[in-house]
């Protein structure tokens, strides 16, 4: 198995994460506890076999550099192939200051680095995906079936910021291609593609000789009927975290032990980078329920239906409902926050009171201090 | 190439007196403090005090051991010029032994330490927790101009007896050494922690190599050797937290002492970090009827119901209804709805089924004789079943004697 290349989009995009993607690039948001989001894409590829990755990279990328280092815990810290971080590189004039307009303009940005892949096929994935895929098996399926292009879909048409859905005939093979749908239908795209190495070149370089940027709207929907493109039904728990209000529901989603059973499954894990941290602590006095909690945490106050990441303290008297807490959060005595979701560093002083809602959770950006 | 301080840590002891944990695996391989093996605590105190070649000399059981060191990287201990290296007994031309003692095993690695040619080795041993900087015991063994400097606690006077006693004169400077003494001339114990010049120790463990009588122990014999040979000995004075956890009852107990950063223990402080190889799985979940309380867990465990005053290794499941109190979990230890653990050391991977009973406390065993009850790892009880205090299984679910 290791005719299969990753490639990871990990570039800035329109979405609507507020202050979380201020200083990060979506791929790189902690999600779950212990995760950053691009270490499911990380994942999912290593455990398909992948043994070389590259990490296309545009804006605000300092983050997601730090976090994967030399890719050492994905086994990616590699003698020959390994992890690649491809910060755009092929600048013409003035190309490459602006955000990337799409994929193909992305892949067009590493063109050379497309020449050094050494597998016969490329999957394609977005960095900010949070699935457990088996990708081994989407692999299997695209060479068994003759297709052009594999498109990987959910089974359902969940509304995410700027989807891509599909519609596919009763054989599988794609026949539509949508998206700007005010209300969506057909298959949400995942955002996951596996294509040859050599059709991927080709189709980089016939879109860049026409200027043109847009991987759905250039490749998937301009030669829908040229190209055998097929899907791939995922029936699991795929999030796409594009918004804030999608980081809460996704987030909260990991509190039903069925879906953590998928996305935790043994036989495929989802590796992450270690924190180094003791075990965590519950005080005598201290109250946690419903939540999953991280290592290196103190609790001595209540936290209920939450999330912690690591190192997060809730004194004494402190009351948590209903919050995603990243690492090295304080929430100091008596204060009480409801569906917040505070990024790194955030403290809480004494007595504060903080509540969003459900369908308005309220973000603290990082190093704030309430 | 080159080093100015290199570290040998023992850890080729069976641990017999932690009898069933240490049945399968090399003592400080045995989990500790819900993420750490008791090894990790030497380990990680070597690279914070900026030693970066550590040998390890492993005897029993090695396997499980060697593969949790595995490269050295989580203590970054996987340098170019140095690292942490495993150091079996092994053959030569005129044949091998196994290490016969502490002082042997260092012995027979010579050729491994004058590969670094250092000027100073630190001798550690791979059963006590604590978090201390070698660097500093250097400097004063430097300091001193000693040949040895031995690494010292104030013991109450009581226990004093229990540990090998340093008389010191008044540059603490050691003057007399006793193993055991009944009568101490000091409160002064060691620790089991040296700093030797090389050169001396090179010389002093090929004397004793030599003597057919020596039990080739550092405590026994190269000690006492250096000290009536007029050798320069410094004692280095440790205040902090230190526990040898080479019983049943000390391991209970520092896994204890790590609940109550006031026992000195505190594994919080990251201005001293404790590393350890991780296991990779999602973060704890406390069920909606869970109730933990002054306890530790770690990752991928699942609690559904009552922790208290314990210590929970990573991936532990406490299912509903159940009730762990006052005891110590290694990894993947289950236990079912209904089951109940009090005062107990479980082995990895143990199995408690439904509505068991493990152990007691002392009030409600009493006048009967109380103990710790300790499950060796793999150890699976069937539903219902019940273990008095003070009882030891096997893997097999057999009694077992201390």
């Amino acid at each position: 198995m290791n005719g299969l290349h990753g490639i990871i989009f990990s570039y800035e995009k329109r979405n609507d994460l507020r202050e979380l993607s201020e200083i990060r690039s979506a791929a790189s948001i902690p999600f779950g506890g212990r995760y950053r989001a691009v270490d499911f894409a990380l994942s999912n590829l290593v455990n398909a076999g992948c043994t070389d990755v590259g990490v296309v990279l545009h804006g605000r990328y300092q983050s997601m550099v730090d976090h994967l280092g030399t890719g050492k815990a994905w086994d990616l810290s590699r003698k020959r192939g390994g992890l690649r971080l491809l910060p755009p590189f092929n600048y013409q004039k003035d190309w490459g200051v602006m955000p990337f307009r799409g994929k193909v303009e992305a892949l067009a940005g590493v063109r050379s680095y497309l020449d050094t892949i050494r597998q016969e096929y490329v999957a394609m994935m977005d960095g900010d995906l949070v699935v457990n895929l088996p990708l081994a098996d989407v692999y299997e399926n695209h060479i068994k079936s003759g297709a052009d292009i594999t498109v990987v879909c959910g089974n359902d048409s969940f509304a995410t910021a700027d989807g891509t859905y599909y519609e596919k005939d009763a054989d599988g093979r794609i026949t539509e291609v949508l998206y700007n749908l005010n209300r969506p239908r057909g298959y949400r795209g995942l955002e996951v593609y596996i294509v040859s190495t050599a059709l991927l070149k080709e189709l980089v370089d016939e879109c860049t000789a026409k200027d043109q940027f847009s991987w759905r709207r250039d490749v998937l929907r301009a030669k829908k009927d040229t190209l055998n493109i097929r899907c791939y039904i995922w029936k699991g728990f795929a999030a796409q975290i594009r918004s804030v209000q999608e980081y809460y529901d996704r987030s909260m989603q990991l509190l039903d032990p069925a879906i953590r059973a998928e996305l935790f499954c043994p036989e495929r894990p989802i590796r992450a980078k270690g924190a180094d941290k003791s075990s965590t602590y519950v005080s005598d006095n201290g109250r946690c329920v419903n939540s999953l909690v991280a290592e290196g945490c103190r609790i001595e106050g209540v936290v209920e239906n939450s999330i912690l990441f690591p190192g997060v303290v809730v004194e004494e008297g402190a009351v948590v409902r209903n919050c995603v807490l990243f690492k090295e959060d304080i929430v100091r005595r008596n204060a009480q926050l409801a569906y917040i979701i505070a990024d790194k560093d955030v403290e809480v002083l004494e007595n504060r009171t903080l509540m969003g809602h459900a369908t308005y959770p309220i973000v603290l950006a990082k190093g704030s201090i309430v | 190439m080159k080093k100015e301080c290199i570290a040998m840590l023992l850890a080729g002891g069976q641990g017999s007196r932690l009898y069933v944990l240490t049945g399968e695996m090399a003592k400080p391989a045995v989990p500790f403090g819900g993420k750490y093996r008791i090894i990790d605590f030497p380990l990680s105190n070597c690279t914070n005090s900026g030693i970066d070649t550590v040998g390890v000399l492993t005897q029993y059981r090695p396997l499980e051991l060697n593969s949790y060191i595995g490269s050295g990287q989580p203590w970054d201990l996987d340098g170019s010029t140095g690292g942490v290296h495993i150091l079996p007994p092994y053959q030569g031309s005129k044949g091998g032994t196994w290490y016969k003692g502490t002082a042997n095993a260092i012995y027979q690695n010579i050729g491994f330490i004058d590969l670094y040619d250092p000027d100073y080795v630190v001798i550690l041993s791979g059963d006590h927790i604590y978090k201390m900087d070698y660097s500093k015991m250097v400097a004063r063994h430097k300091a001193a101009g000693a040949a040895c400097t031995i690494s010292v606690m104030e013991v109450p006077w009581s226990e004093a007896s229990r540990f090998g006693i340093m008389a010191v004169d008044g540059d603490d400077m050691i003057t007399e050494f006793a193993e055991k003494p009944k009568e101490p001339k000091s409160n002064l114990a060691s620790m089991g922690i040296y700093v030797f010049s090389w050169k001396a120790l090179r010389h002093y463990l090929t004397e004793d190599e030599a003597n057919p009588n020596s039990e080739n122990d550092f405590g026994k014999n190269v000690i006492p050797a250096m000290l009536n040979n007029g050798e320069r000995m410094a004692a280095y004075r440790f205040e902090g937290y230190w526990k040898d956890v080479g019983t049943l009852e000390s391991l209970w107990d520092a896994n204890m002492d790590m609940l109550s950063p006031e026992s000195g223990l505190d594994l919080l402080d990251e201005t001293w970090p404790i590393y350890a190889r991780s296991v990779n799985a999602p973060p704890a979940f406390l069920g909606s009827d869970s109730q933990v309380h002054h306890s530790a867990f770690n990752r991928g465990s699942i609690l559904e119901g009552t922790v208290e005053n314990s210590v929970l290794a990573p991936n532990v499941v406490v299912g509903k209804g159940a009730r762990v109190s006052y005891s110590v979990l290694m990894p993947g230890t289950v236990v079912k709805p209904g089951a109940v653990v009090e005062y107990a050391i479980l082995g990895e991977n143990c199995s408690i089924g439904e509505n068991c009973h493990v152990g007691g406390t002392p009030e409600e065993t009493a006048p009967d004789p109380w103990g710790l009850t300790v499950l060796a790892p793999n150890c699976s009880l069937a539903e219902g079943k019940e273990v008095r205090p003070g009882i030891m299984l096997d893997r097999n679910g057999e009694e077992v004697s201390k």
